[in-house]
């Protein structure tokens, strides 16, 4: 009898086993023929690198490398935003920065950006590889007619760990 | 034994039409549920479209199969199988304090719907879905004894 009960616990398994299989290979089937029939289907693999995705609305990287960042600050060149909550941003934030965390845009645009001519070249950052605040930021910028517009990308770790000119409280 | 089959039937409906309904606004929107998937930050790069692509057919499958009971043992295995695999993402996700829209049934931002409420909905879909693998165990044992007797 316990033979028996192992006999059918097995048959069921294995029957688990094939039908799953089997069920897997008709969804990859029909997904993958629907995705290549449809058209708004996507491509089977896609670059999700920051460097890929930071791009502007027509489709060019916005990623500026940390060196080119660093010496357009060490000239003056650049402002620098901030896109993290003001309580990071207090915490320690890029030399001269200023914090405009994007959801908030609207409401603190005029104060933050005011006296900004658009042409200047802004560098958006936050921290995270995977961080897409900065990122937000930038699109909202470039939609409200700036037209230099960068993003650091991990901004906060790498000024840190590159040793640059880091400063606390408020801008 | 009549419980039992009530029970069984109304786990079969209701998970079947929550893996369909769940599935359609993610076919209709694939790049969307990349981005989704993306958000997770957990699959490598390379395999997100694929996942984006394969996913809403494993669940409209998975989906159809649990509502007209074919196949049981694979769908109900694997209904198992993705829930706990999305209830573990998301407490990955909770766990980290990563903020995501869950993407569970829309590919639209769920806004104010907090994590924590994705999560308790997930975690009774995950007791529902190991109820239903464990009455199909069941009713093979019953079937494969009777058919001896």
């Amino acid at each position: 009898l316990e033979s028996y009960g192992e006999m059918v616990r097995v048959s069921f398994y294995q029957k688990t086993a094939w039908q799953s299989l089997l069920i897997l290979l008709a969804a990859l089937t029909a997904g993958l023929i629907f995705n290549h029939l449809r058209a708004n289907g996507i491509p089977l693999t896609a670059d999700w690198s920051p460097e890929a995705r930071m791009v502007s609305a027509s489709g060019h990287s916005l990623v500026i490398p940390t060196e080119e960042a660093r010496q357009a600050h060490a000239a003056g060149q650049a402002l620098f935003l901030d896109a993290r909550s003001q309580e990071w941003f207090e915490m320690g934030h890029i030399q001269g920065a200023r914090n405009l965390p994007p959801e908030e845009i609207e409401g603190l645009f005029a104060q933050v950006l005011g006296d900004v001519p658009p042409d200047r070249l802004i560098v958006t950052y936050c921290d995270g590889e995977d961080c897409d605040l900065s990122y937000d930021l930038a699109l909202a910028l470039m939609e409200r007619g700036f037209t230099n517009v960068r993003v650091l990308i991990n901004g906060w770790t790498v000024w840190r760990e590159a040793g640059l000119p880091v400063e606390e409280g408020r801008s | 034994m009549t419980r039992f089959r009530i029970i069984y039937l109304l786990l079969r409906l209701a998970l079947g039409g929550i893996f369909i309904y769940a599935s359609l606004d993610k076919i209709l929107h694939p790049a969307a549920f990349a981005e989704i998937i993306f958000n997770y930050q957990i699959l490598p790069g390379a395999l997100i479209n694929l996942t984006a692509i394969v996913l809403p057919w494993l669940e409209l499958v998975i989906g159809l199969l649990l509502v007209f009971g074919i196949f049981m043992p694979g769908a109900a295995a694997l209904t198992g199988l993705l829930l706990t695999v999305f209830w573990a993402s998301l407490l990955f996700n909770l766990a980290r304090g990563l903020d995501i829209d869950c993407g569970c049934f829309s590919t639209q931002s769920a806004g104010s719907a907090s994590m924590a409420w994705h999560f308790i909905r997930d975690s009774v879909f995950l007791i529902m879905g190991l109820a239903l693998f464990i009455l199909v165990l069941k009713r093979d044992k019953l079937s494969s004894s009777k058919e001896v007797a």
